[in-house]
């Protein structure tokens, strides 16, 4: 059985534990806005492709260009950006490789895509900086489309 | 006539509320209505962000696996059985996901040493950074120390704790300020590791 002493405790523990949580770990301001805008798409058959975890490397996320790997399944797919004034160039290599498609679409500025080569590489240029997710349109028996979650680039 | 128009007008999850208004939401986004998405993702993903955060990821990943557990929505939406069924949905899918995460975070090879010194550093709670007061952080680092479990559900608390999360804490019954056996001692042990924590 609670004490009073015990109940009034937690009420106050609780309300510590609450204060901390909204002050320290809301949502990331934008999250929400991101998360629409990464499920803002037609493709049917999806699959959620995840980022390799030597992301930190993806000091990307820092703003600063560099090299991100996402996979799903068996497909690996390595990510090169350079910054070309205020555009950036994305070198991509699909492994397995295949003439897949690949479209980069970024919040606010449309979308850009291409085909990988038979060797599974891919290049676009002058892709505007932003919010960006990439998704692969693979070619297969069963055709379906790999995506990202967003990466701000 | 006049009268259909005005109603195809209102989205019919209008004036709903908790489990009811996000099965209508659900319902209309199966037949392509993206008004009706984006109404679920805006008011259910701090949900789902808790519930990541709960088990054990930091904030970037979590940051993913918010939008994973959506896309996963995106792909299963014909698929779900029950309408009224998404909030239980939602966390499951979440922790599932979480989990897969962060075993492969724990299984990761190790980095080639030019990687690994780009890594940031590899304090478990940078966030505490903004803690001034040490009470605070020895709360906040207690906190974590709880199995993911009471984490999850301490975090559901706090959610319930504000107005628009009302119906949803209902759906989960956790019904507002009153504090279950679960919870008490998810809130002892919470105790125990923080006065550990202040060496008291």
């Amino acid at each position: 059985m609670m004490t009073d002493k015990q109940s009034a405790e937690d009420d106050e523990m609780m309300t510590q534990v609450a204060r901390l949580v909204n002050e320290l770990d809301p949502p990331p301001p934008g999250l929400i806005e991101r998360t629409q805008f990464a499920i803002a798409i037609d493709d049917i058959d999806i699959e959620a492709a995840r980022w390799a975890d030597d992301r930190p490397l993806a000091g990307v996320r820092g703003g600063m260009p560099g090299t991100i790997t996402f996979f799903v399944g068996d497909l690996t797919v390595m990510v090169n950006v350079t910054r070309t004034g205020e555009r950036q160039r994305i070198d991509g290599w699909l492994v397995p490789a295949g003439e897949h498609g690949v479209e980069v679409r970024v919040a606010d500025h449309g979308s850009t895509q291409t085909t990988a080569d038979e060797g599974g590489r891919f290049v676009l240029t002058e892709v505007p900086r932003g919010t960006t997710q990439i998704l692969v349109r693979m070619k297969a028996d069963r055709p379906r489309t790999v995506v990202t979650p967003t990466v701000v680039l | 006539m006049a009268d259909l128009r005005t109603a195809s007008m209102s989205p019919p999850w209008e004036g709903l509320e908790g489990r009811d208004r996000h099965a209508a939401c659900l319902v209309a986004a199966r037949s392509g209505d993206r008004k009706a998405l984006d109404v679920l993702v805006a008011e259910l993903t701090p949900l789902v962000w808790h519930v990541a955060r709960g088990n054990g990821l930091d904030r970037t990943t979590a940051e993913d696996v918010v939008q994973t557990v959506w896309l996963a929505l995106l792909r299963h939406i014909d698929r779900l059985d029950e309408p009224k069924a998404l909030v239980g949905w939602l966390i499951t899918t979440a922790r599932r996901e979480a989990n897969r995460t962060r075993r492969r975070g724990a299984t990761n090879v190790e980095l080639p040493a030019e990687m690994a010194e780009k890594m940031v550093g590899d304090d478990p709670l940078p966030e505490a950074q903004l803690l001034r007061d040490e009470r605070d952080q020895q709360l906040w680092a207690a906190f974590h120390q709880l199995p993911p479990r009471c984490q999850e559900l301490l975090r559901m608390t706090v959610l319930a704790g504000r107005a628009e999360y009302r119906a949803v804490a209902e759906e989960l019954k956790m019904p507002h300020g009153s504090i279950g056996p679960t919870r008490g001692r998810c809130l002892s042990s919470l105790r125990k590791l923080y006065d550990g924590e202040a060496g008291r």
